[in-house]
């Protein structure tokens, strides 16, 4: 067995946790010098897949040979030369960037370099992946989340791992930091390390990946290479009920929306100090994406939107029924107004981890329905959580079982369907498909569609060009804290998305006309 | 330059409130209390001080290790080996400083050993663990000893009166100090505060958890070891009960120096800061004649210096981020 000397191996790996099949009868091989992919839906099973590389889950059957070895806990993982990259960004907020960085390199009595050697090197790495200079001795908690990124991801390169598990690292990053990661990626891959990437971002996925290993329910369906790796390919194996790229290729919706009905008009508002003001006016019936490179005020607009945080000047209020314009000013106000707000990071700002899933679902009803001497009836509320699990096809086992039994999607579900029971007028959604799989995504968007169908209107935020095609009307583009560009469907590209968002200036445009105009 | 000095003065932020309460006391002890200022005076206040300063220190590794640790045994384990050390070794006259200082370290440490077993294996809170070792060493001193009596060794009998600065408990607690400061710089105690900044991460990138939360146990049963030695050095005597009020007064003094209860943060030069403000406090409270309730002021006092230094501390982190 020389050859399992330089390869990961897993064979039939299985395991589950309490009533969930985590994995069943898993197997897969992973080649030196190769970056193999790990796709599926959510609660298809691949961070636990990855999870078991690391050593951090210990599967219930099978086997794992790490360079012909069996991993028992992280410490010994890392010791056979494996280093992962972990989902959530794992950093010790009260503590310097440098002991971050090197959190683990040291052993109990040991130091594998001394302080100062520690401070230049992390000083050199960051500013080697970030691009700017950062100081080894500021607390972790001062920095922006996107650094938190990079520190994450420098402590796992620091190692000089055999094998690379990265699980979803790109979450937190821009573009332009995507690339700089892809750039370090192969470069660990020709020198002949192993690479374990864990996406949903597709387009990344096509881009970087040389071997594909599908997930789903558990289970390993296939395995691509190469070229062979595609949307349509992926897409096919990904899910059970095979959604096409057909679905794609429906007409870009031309709606012209009356100026009658602005459901929400906002006006000389700007989001940053001494940042421009800008107008925005929703319609009914419209679906408005917002985007840009990390940190330019998108998701500070949305927040300004969805009553969170007030913006720096300027006003945003919502038609009243009689023509009396009522403003929004702080979440219960914009609650009043039917304004709904869904953000993307569901483990701080959407789910009460203790609770179960019908309470976190039907908690903010509990008021409504206050039948006589404040006792909560629950039959209504079972019957719209019902309704809701049908309707979003929401993964559930028991309704009595913890939020945190269901798989991130599915988590996402249920908090969508808890706002939607809510008949709300305006959706405002942070995100709403991070960490969320193909398949749930599509169908989260059909129903948004839906929702503005109805006459409603949505505003999103999202980082990924591609959720915006054949779904927004309009996407509004943020940089330098205000609205640059708003490109409207029909000249929709990747193209169009990614030069607003670099701040190319159209030349089909004229001068006069560039900051904030509509692309015509 | 400015920028290389702020992420420093972040990381020593903590002390401000404390080094700033000190100033404050010290001015005010100079009006009240001058004979503070005499050799004599420093002399007495330092064999005063030590016991609280080492518990506070003992107290330090275990609360900054994380998951709500904290140890509420800390005082009645040092009232423990008071007596056990005058009720065992004294009347039975094995008293000699190499016997003395192997009952107290291995008492010290033993007790520790036993308490993060249950931590850690049994997974009971902290609070809990440690609350049931306050009832019980309660309970156990007074079965030792029923009422203050008996003496401490005979080669520390001079140890408490206090006539020079540089008394053997002033020797006692620089060496406890200076290994303190050794111990702060070992990756050793890296490996704590990483665990107590955030387990998960810790865990994952294969710090050894386990081992960290022993060794801050351990620390801390060779402090709480070298406290119990200084505290019968400062009253000549056993006492079952005296040693529980130090369970308070090291918590407050911890929290008074800027240690993060939630861990991770915060360090031992905050916990001897602390302590020292408690001392300073209840001392220049004695100057003052408040009668039979002069213990409940000292206490209300301390109450509301330690809201209002954590509130100022407070105020100063919103500033820094703000910035």
């Amino acid at each position: 067995m020389s050859d399992a000397k330089d390869k990961v191996l897993a064979r039939g790996i299985c395991k589950r946790f309490d009533e969930t099949i985590a994995l069943r009868d898993c197997s897969l091989e992973i080649n030196p010098g190769e970056v193999h992919a790990i796709v599926g839906e959510n609660g298809s099973g691949k961070s636990t897949l990855a999870k078991v590389f690391s050593g951090v889950v210990l599967p219930d059957s099978g086997t794992v040979s790490i360079f012909g070895e069996t991993p028992r806990n992280p410490m010994h993982a890392r010791a056979l030369g494996v280093a992962t990259i972990f989902q959530e960004v794992l950093v010790a907020e009260t503590l310097p960037v440098v002991d971050n960085i090197f959190a683990g390199t040291d052993d109990l009595w040991n130091r594998s370099r001394t302080r100062a050697e520690a401070r230049d090197q992390s000083r050199n790495l960051l500013k080697q992946f970030t691009g700017t200079e950062i100081n080894p001795d500021t607390l972790v908690q001062n920095l922006p989340l996107s650094v938190q990124q990079w520190i994450v991801i420098v402590r796992g390169m620091l190692a000089s791992p055999r094998l690379l598990i990265l699980d979803e690292s790109s979450a937190a990053l821009d573009l332009d930091a995507t690339g700089r990661l892809h750039v370090e990626i192969r470069k660990r891959r020709d020198a002949g390390c192993c690479v374990v990437i864990v996406t949903h971002r597709i387009a990344e996925l096509i881009h970087v990946a040389d071997r594909a290993t599908v997930l789903r329910d558990g289970a390993v369906v296939g395995e691509l290479v190469g070229v062979n790796i595609n949307e349509s390919n992926l897409l096919g194996m990904m899910s059970a009920k095979h959604v096409t790229l057909k679905d794609k290729a429906k007409p870009p919706p031309a709606t012209e929306h009356p100026a009658s009905d602005v459901l929400l008009s906002a006006r000389d508002i700007s989001v940053g100090s001494s940042a421009r003001p800008f107008d925005f006016y929703l319609h009914a019936g419209e679906v408005v994406g917002a985007t840009g490179l990390d940190g330019q005020g998108q998701v500070d607009f949305l927040h300004a939107v969805a009553g969170l945080h007030p913006p720096f000047t300027g006003s945003i209020s919502v038609a009243g029924h009689d023509d009396v314009p009522k403003p929004v000013r702080d979440p219960s106000e914009a609650a009043a107004n039917g304004i709904a707000y869904i953000s993307g990071d569901r483990a701080h700002d959407g789910i009460f981890p203790n609770l179960s899933i019908f309470e976190n679902f039907a908690l903010p009803f509990y008021r409504s329905t206050f039948g006589e001497f404040g006792w909560i009836d629950p039959r209504p509320l079972e019957r719209a959580f019902a309704k809701e699990i049908q309707r979003l096809s929401i993964k559930v086992g028991r309704a009595s079982n913890g939020i945190t039994s269901l798989s991130g999607g599915n988590q996402q579900k249920v908090l969508i369907g808890r706002v939607l029971a809510a008949s709300p007028n305006i959706f405002i959604l942070d995100d709403p498909a991070r960490g969320v799989d193909v398949r749930t995504k599509r169908e989260l968007y059909a129903h948004l569609k839906e929702f503005a169908e109805r006459g409603g209107a949505v505003v999103y935020l999202s980082s990924e060009i591609e959720e915006f095609f054949d779904f927004a009307d309009r996407v509004l583009v943020f940089r330098n804290m205000t609205l640059f560009r708003t490109v409207l469907s029909a000249n929709f590209s990747e193209h169009a998305l990614l030069a607003a968002m670099f701040g190319d200036l159209q030349p089909s445009i004229s001068p006069s006309k560039m900051q904030g105009a509509i692309v015509t | 330059m400015k920028n290389d000095f702020r992420p420093r003065f972040e990381r020593h932020q903590h002390l401000v409130a404390p080094i700033f309460l000190i100033a404050v006391l010290l001015l005010v002890a100079m009006v009240r209390a001058p004979q503070l200022f005499t050799i004599d005076g420093i002399g007495g206040a330092i064999i005063v001080v030590t016991p609280l300063i080492l518990a506070t220190l003992a107290l330090t590794p275990i609360v900054l290790v994380g998951r709500g640790g904290v140890d509420l045994s800390v005082g009645p384990l040092l009232g423990f080996i008071n007596v056990g050390l005058v009720k065992w070794l004294v009347e039975t006259g094995h008293a000699s400083p190499i016997t003395v200082v192997a009952y107290i370290v291995s008492a010290g440490v033993l007790y520790q050993v036993l308490i993060a077993t249950i931590i850690i294996y049994v997974r009971i809170s902290p609070i809990i663990v440690t609350l049931s070792g306050y009832l019980v060493l309660s309970g156990v001193n007074l079965v030792i000893l029923d009422r203050p009596s008996g003496v401490a060794p005979e080669w520390m009998q001079s140890w408490g009166s206090g006539t020079s600065i540089l008394s053997p408990v002033f020797f006692i607690l620089i060496a406890m100090v200076t290994f303190w400061f050794v111990f702060s710089r070992t990756s050793f105690y890296q490996q704590i505060l990483l665990t107590g900044a955030n387990e998960r991460m810790a865990f994952a990138n294969g710090v050894n958890t386990v081992a960290a939360r022993f060794g801050a146990h351990v620390v801390a049963g060779l402090f709480t070891a070298t406290a119990a030695l200084t505290y019968t050095a400062l009253i000549g005597s056993g006492d079952p009960t005296q040693g529980n009020t130090y369970t308070l007064a090291a918590i407050t003094a911890l929290v008074l120096g800027g240690t993060s209860l939630a861990g991770g943060s915060g360090g031992g030069l905050g916990s001897i800061l602390g302590a020292i403000c408690i001392y300073l406090i209840s001392y220049i409270l004695s100057t003052y004649n408040f009668g039979t309730v002069a213990g409940f002021v000292t206490q209300m006092s301390t109450g509301v210096i330690l809201v209002v230094s954590l509130l100022v501390n407070n105020l100063m982190n919103r500033r820094v981020r703000a910035l």
